[in-house]
């Protein structure tokens, strides 16, 4: 009787162990409004995902964070780093087990605020941003426009151009193919495109460049009558526009090496001069002044046909705010004073060439050439009005549904290597966006 | 020669042969006053084990009978709905047909290539020994660390063409950007860190091959060949079941590589296998439902196989 007890108070213990370790490890997260966790001296501890690159290292990350935290008393800052760029899918990675943290930076509102796991920001929060409706979800926006970029903007290795005799940038699409097989013929790699290992991203900037000037500039809502079923990936007007990269591909114009290629060392790959073009987002504009290859590096619009100005942006990418944060109103204030910092904003132009989309703010003077240069195009761009969203980069309603962007950059792929045609490319779109949608 | 192998044989008889039992009177009295000892002993790990590999599971197999996404509640139980649309979906085919091929081909290559190192190292020399180190040095090693390493290697840039273009080789393989050879050289890689693992287990069997059958074998005039065919490879039948039970689940699990070094590129599902698909439903197309189906035949599957192989490969094996 008394071993048989034994047993049971074993067999009692253990289940209730269980029960007991798995409550605590499956609510980890408390809900809003929950008293804050504090820390030392009242401080309410807040969880900030960020990302690492070459140009947005570590060092860059924590001056920012102290900058901020410096101006909003009470909070403590707990950094955590994704383990490659892709932070939207790390989020929905610590977001799935319960643990999204306070504070994210840059990471794609879509799907997480139609799940309300964001919170919005107020008009009166945003009276200080230039673009303040600027990637709006149903009227509400969940993360900072803090910043423009033009993507992509065509980064060129004036040496290799001169070697080749190609005298002017391309103006029009027929004027870069003739570029482009001027460097072939002299030996050069025209276009470097990366995009191996975790980084598939990288692959899509040209893609990105020719669905601004064939399908964009003519339907700047595409996206949103896509949502709409009004258009399809498989109209004449996107065929065309991922035609044009299998053409260059084909051609031999696109680097095909690119695929085995990270983001990093796609970036060193055009700095070692193995290739003369870079199609890239603004951001390469100021690692291209920081970090000066043996070459001077010049800049020119993605070209369309007619020779019509194009200019694909992206406004936002600012820091969001968990719906469920420790304390939601402190976090949007540590987002906002992170954002609007002019010394931070000043890091950002410097390290990553934002052009910050805040009522007021002057870039710091001391800029080099190339990011210079890449301002030129924007600003030339809102002279024009030739404004248009950069496709797979949009946030809000004129968005592609979460996970597209993946399977579309891993798709470019296939338009590069040839596997698939510009049909076939674009097929396999609609049936990826039907089951992202579905 | 068929005296060795009635050695071997009867050897078998006599290890086989059944020892006494307690009778059933007997045992329960032995057992009964350590049994609550024994569940006190076992109480961590049986906590471990049933909230670590248990309890996941059982939720797995929930999930994958609902239609859960975080980011499109709410979640409704839909049957088995997603292991019917897995049977038609052209994406879990592909990266079923890599897994497949990424598994046969480790469980061969490190097999083969694991005895054949094993044999060179099965040697009483301080060399070999610290050459048995050097091989299993991949085993002990992240496979992260390994993919990025090996990444540096294969690339378009990397040390390999760099070296085959200063040997005058033009036009280099694409070893990760083409398409076609992409898949061949994760394969690769999961072959080279296993080897080290094949190596030992190898080496353990042949240091158990008893010196008197291989005399026995020599003296009845049998030749290097076959005494291996003979006493070596039905003595190392062992080795070979922990090898390929281990090189299965391996190759079926293969999930880091291809993450760290093509993302399952280059281009769609080129190098996607299952477990780098349960992944990319589940956190990037947010499909929490149909990944934990996928995640659920993929147990089915490595269990089956595994227990498949096991059975088979344990038939064949003898004891000393």
């Amino acid at each position: 009787m008394r071993r048989s007890t034994f047993v049971r108070r074993s067999i009692a213990l253990t289940v209730t162990s269980m029960l007991v370790a798995a409550g605590c490890g499956m609510g980890t997260q408390e809900p809003a409004g929950a008293p804050a966790a504090s820390g030392a001296a009242g401080e309410v501890e807040l969880s900030f995902l960020v990302f690492e690159t070459p140009n947005l290292n570590a060092a860059f990350w924590d001056a920012a964070i102290a900058r901020a935290t410096a101006k909003v008393p009470g909070v403590k800052i707990k950094k955590l780093v994704t383990p490659n760029v892709d932070r939207t899918a790390y989020a929905k990675q610590l977001d799935a087990a319960g643990n999204l943290p306070d504070i994210l930076q840059s990471v794609n509102p879509a799907g997480f605020a139609e799940a309300g796991k964001l919170a919005p920001f107020t008009p009166e929060e945003l009276a200080d941003f230039t673009a303040p409706a600027a990637g709006a979800i149903d009227g509400k926006v969940y993360q900072l426009p803090y910043n423009t970029q033009v993507i992509p903007v065509v980064y060129y290795n004036k040496d290799q151009f001169s070697k080749a005799g190609v005298t002017e940038t391309p103006k029009t699409y027929q004027e870069l193919l003739d570029a482009s097989e001027k460097l072939k013929k002299a030996g050069f790699t025209a276009m470097i495109v990366s995009g191996g290992g975790a980084d598939t991203w990288a692959d899509m900037y040209p893609l990105t460049g020719t669905v601004a000037t064939d399908v964009y500039k003519k339907t700047p809502d595409w996206l949103v009558k896509r949502r709409a079923g009004e258009v399809k990936f498989a109209d004449p007007d996107f065929v065309k526009a991922a035609g044009k990269i299998a053409d260059l591909a084909a051609k031999g114009y696109i680097d095909k090496a690119g695929l085995s290629r990270s983001y990093a060392d796609g970036e060193q790959a055009f700095r070692d001069g193995k290739g003369a073009m870079y199609p890239m987002g603004s951001w390469f504009a100021t690692s291209a002044d920081n970090n000066k290859p043996g070459f001077e590096i010049g800049a020119f619009p993605w070209p369309s046909d007619d020779g019509s100005p194009v200019t694909p942006t992206f406004t936002g990418g600012g820091t969001l705010v968990s719906s469920s944060a420790k304390n939601v109103e402190l976090a949007k204030k540590w987002a906002l004073a992170f954002d609007e910092d002019k010394e931070n904003n000043d890091a950002f132009v410097k390290a990553d060439g934002s052009i910050p989309a805040i009522k007021g703010y002057v870039p710091p003077t001391d800029m080099g050439p190339v990011y210079q240069a890449t301002v030129a195009i924007y600003d030339q761009g809102m002279k024009d009005g030739s404004i248009v969203n950069a496709f797979s980069q949009e946030a809000g309603d004129a968005s592609l549904p979460p996970g597209l962007a993946d399977a579309t950059a891993l798709a470019v792929q296939d338009l590069i290597t040839g596997k698939k045609t510009a049909e076939e490319f674009a097929a396999y779109l609609d049936e990826q966006y039907a089951k992202a949608t579905q | 020669m068929a005296d060795t192998k009635h050695v071997v044989r009867g050897e078998r008889r006599l290890a086989t042969r059944p020892r006494p039992q307690p009778s059933r009177a007997r045992r329960p009295a032995r057992l009964a006053p350590k049994l609550g000892r024994f569940a006190l002993f076992a109480l961590p790990g049986l906590v471990a084990y049933g909230l670590f590999v248990l309890l996941p599971i059982l939720m797995t197999g929930y999930y994958s009978l609902t239609n859960r996404n975080p980011f499109n509640p709410p979640t409704e139980f839909v049957g088995f709905r997603n292991y019917v649309t897995l049977t038609g979906d052209p994406e879990f085919l592909q990266a079923l047909t890599n897994t497949v091929i990424i598994t046969l081909i480790v469980t061969v290559l490190a097999n083969v290539g694991g005895l054949l190192v094993a044999m060179l190292l099965d040697r009483p020399s301080k060399l070999y020994l610290a050459l048995r180190g050097v091989f299993f040095t991949p085993v002990v090693l992240s496979s992260v660390v390994i993919s990025v390493i090996w990444r540096a290697v294969l690339t378009d840039d990397g040390l390999l063409n760099s070296a085959l273009r200063g040997l005058g080789v033009t036009d280099p393989p694409g070893w990760l950007s083409d398409p076609e050879l992409a898949l061949y050289s994760i394969a690769w890689i999961i072959t080279w860190q296993m080897l080290g693992f094949c190596v030992v287990v190898y080496l353990a069997g042949l240091q158990g091959v008893p010196r008197e059958l291989q005399e026995a074998a020599a003296i009845d005039g049998a030749g290097g060949l076959a005494r291996f065919r003979n006493v070596t490879w039905p003595m190392l039948a062992p080795a070979l079941t922990i090898n390929t039970v281990m090189l299965l689940i391996t190759g079926f699990k293969a999930y880091d590589q291809i993450q760290v070094i093509t993302n399952g590129g280059p281009g769609t599902g080129t190098t996607a296998t299952m477990a780098f698909q349960v992944v990319k439903e589940a956190f990037v197309g947010n499909r929490i439902g149909y990944s934990s189906a996928l995640a659920a035949v993929m147990l089915a599957l490595v269990a089956g196989v595994s227990v498949v192989v096991l059975r088979v490969l344990q038939r064949r094996e003898v004891t000393q």
